[in-house]
């Protein structure tokens, strides 16, 4: 038997330089990206004195867990006010993030499945937030939060992540619920269930990786935000980590293990949760881009 | 088991009529298909009937109970999915129990019915899988599992064959019709393939543009179909319809081609023209109708044969005849090639007369 096999077969990549530009450039990215936290990691771990020794120590000659235990240990005056930061921070983004689910996830059935006059303008309304740089909005927000009486509460941090966070929760959302066919809640709504009962029984475990992945945003915006929370709070009992951790410098003389330790704690809880669910957010992100 | 009785019903999206004025009887245990080309409103009007969509105007009746304002739960009815609608997360035991725990009955009852329909369907083997683990053909019976679990007193089906591929589609045919038959259901039947409806369907419901056109057994609306539509979508090969000028002389009439041929019409069909208003008439045929000769004999037309296509046992051709693509089966010894010129003899019984303008089939009077 015969065929024609007039062509060479095309094995070899024709050019193969792009491959290993695009290798060396990741990896300088990646350098780029991971050397502030070992630099943050190793400065942790090593004393004052070490720390601001020139040329620098690029490993600890005496590693030390002391800058951590005084930072965990509620006796002291450092560990009583980091432990406090922690526990604002997470109450504020924990709270963020349930208000946001709360909202967002009716909020984007609806834009999802509902025709109702208005519907594109509103919708495009919620975008329209995210074109502005937070900033822009900082002395209008805390003039609102000083008439509501809001000013130097928790309150006020969680209304205003509320309004950066929600637009692109609504969004990711309706993503999420433009992809399960409308038909299961038609199966559902006559097979004897309400509206609500289909929306709870199937749709809801359904779209469970877009309220995780969603989720994480609305925590990780909330955790890491910076100068709302610097300018709505002046008490030192409700400051949140990333203004708290400013604590420690001072006047004189900086606190850079300290100040590492402090860090690496604060990113911690972020990390942990982005390894634990980072398959929904990746399919949070790439939902839709292939048909299944 | 209960009847359904659609009552002028309508559904508008502004001026926009996707079913227009649709009203028509289904008996109890009757099956009925809704047909017709995609966009006709056959799969609105069975959402009507299912409650998933308000209607604009008119009244839907099932068994006794006017649902005009029933929620889809309240109807007593079951619905499959062209894309089966299978909850994804749930297993197919949890998928076939579902419909009977939102009906709260007790456990044990649930698990007798959930097995008794996997008995039936033969699905058995299945249950404890879920639904993207299974095959095509699976997924539709557990689609009617979960249908049948409950005993609704109407079936509603969606296209439910058309995401199958073609030999799965004819086997899954034959055991919904035996579906049907056992269970002795009421059921309405969406498809816009009319081999499906004409094969499985007690009555067919053809449609188009929001209309109801026709609404008779599968064999009257081959026989007699109302208007050219109906004509040329119910049948395969599609029956063939020539434009051609209607002559009369007294009682006799004759249909003339500008190509110069006349073709005398039997007294019933002269009988047909006379009574019409019109002069511009489609004359339609269905290729088993139409006898090929090659050379000409009386009451036969001239024509050219355009393509042909051999099947095995019977050998479809085209013929060009008065500028139309006239569809054509002869025995496959006879051999015909391209340009050929060849006669076609009409079967006066069988042909169909339409009025070009309105096309509606010519009644005699």
């Amino acid at each position: 038997m015969t065929i024609a096999t007039a062509d060479h077969p095309v094995s070899r990549r024709p050019i193969d330089g792009w491959r290993w530009a695009g290798r060396i450039f990741l990896t300088l990215l990646l350098i780029f990206t991971v050397m502030p936290m070992i630099w943050m990691l190793i400065t942790s771990l090593k004393t004052g004195f070490a720390a601001m020794q020139y040329p620098p120590q690029w490993w600890p000659t005496e590693p030390t867990l002391g800058n951590y235990t005084r930072l965990l240990d509620p006796t002291n005056s450092v560990g009583q006010e980091f432990l406090r930061y922690f526990w604002n921070s997470l109450w504020v983004s924990t709270l963020t993030t349930i208000l946001a689910i709360v909202v967002a996830v009716p909020a984007a059935y609806a834009f999802s499945r509902f025709r109702f006059p208005g519907r594109t303008v509103l919708f495009f309304a919620v975008l329209l937030r995210n074109m502005f740089p937070a900033v822009i909005f900082l002395v209008p927000l805390f003039i609102l939060m000083r008439w509501l009486g809001l000013v130097n509460t928790h309150g006020s941090l969680v209304l205003t992540y509320l309004t950066f966070g929600l637009p692109l929760a609504i969004w990711l959302l309706k993503g999420f619920y433009d992809n399960i066919p409308i038909q299961l809640e038609q199966a559902a709504r006559i097979d004897g269930a309400t509206r609500l009962q289909a929306f709870l029984f199937i749709v809801m475990p359904l779209s469970t990786p877009g309220i995780i992945a969603t989720a994480i945003y609305s925590f990780i915006g909330a955790w890491n935000e910076y100068i709302y929370a610097y300018t709505f709070l002046t008490r030192h009992d409700q400051m949140t980590l990333p203004v708290g951790i400013q604590r420690f410098f001072s006047e004189n003389a900086t606190d850079w293990p300290g100040l590492m330790a402090a860090t690496f704690m604060m990113s911690v809880p972020v990390v942990v949760l982005f390894l634990v669910l980072q398959k929904y957010f990746v399919r949070a992100l790439t939902e839709g881009a292939v048909k299944h | 088991m209960a009847e359904i009785v659609l009552q002028h019903v309508m559904k508008n999206y502004g001026s926009l009529y996707a079913v227009n004025d649709v009203s028509l009887t289904v008996n109890d245990g009757e099956f009925v298909a809704l047909v017709g080309p995609s966009g006709c409103g056959k799969t609105t009007t069975l959402n009507l009937i299912a409650g998933l969509l308000p209607m604009s105007g008119g009244d839907i009746v099932i068994g006794d109970r006017l649902v005009n304002d029933l929620d889809p739960k309240d109807r007593d009815i079951a619905m499959v999915f062209q894309n089966y609608a299978l909850y994804p997360n749930k297993s197919v035991y949890k998928n076939l129990a579902f419909p009977l725990q939102m009906r709260k009955l007790p456990a044990e009852q649930i698990d007798r019915k959930v097995k008794e329909a996997a008995r039936l369907l033969d699905i058995t083997h299945l249950l404890e899988r879920k639904p993207r683990e299974l095959s095509g053909g699976q997924q539709q019976r557990v689609a009617l599992g979960r249908a049948l679990v409950r005993d609704p007193a109407v079936f509603l089906m969606d296209e439910p064959l058309s995401n199958l591929d073609a030999k799965l589609r004819v086997q899954m045919r034959s055991e919904i019709k035996r579906f049907h038959h056992n269970l002795n259901a009421t059921i309405v039947y969406v498809t816009h393939d009319q081999l499906e409806a004409v094969t499985m369907a007690d009555k067919m419901a053809v449609m188009n543009g929001g209309l109801l056109l026709q609404y008779d057994t599968p064999a009257n609306v081959f026989a007699n179909p109302v208007n050219t539509f109906v004509a040329s979508f119910v049948g395969s090969p599609a029956m063939s319809l020539i434009p051609l000028d209607a002559v009369t002389h007294g009682t006799e009439a004759s249909l003339r081609s500008p190509e110069g041929w006349d073709l005398p019409l039997s007294p019933l069909n002269a009988r047909k023209i006379a009574s019409s208003s019109t002069s511009k008439i489609i004359l339609g045929a269905r290729h088993s109708t139409l006898k090929l000769h090659k050379s000409e004999v009386p009451g036969s037309v001239p024509g050219k044969v355009y393509t042909v296509e051999p099947t095995g046992d019977i050998t479809f051709a085209q013929i060009f005849i008065n500028g139309a693509v006239v569809n054509i089966s002869v025995e496959p010894s006879v051999l015909l090639t391209p340009d050929e010129q060849v006669f076609i003899e009409f079967d006066q019984d069988r042909m169909h007369l339409f009025d070009a303008e309105t096309t509606m089939a010519l009644q005699a009077a």
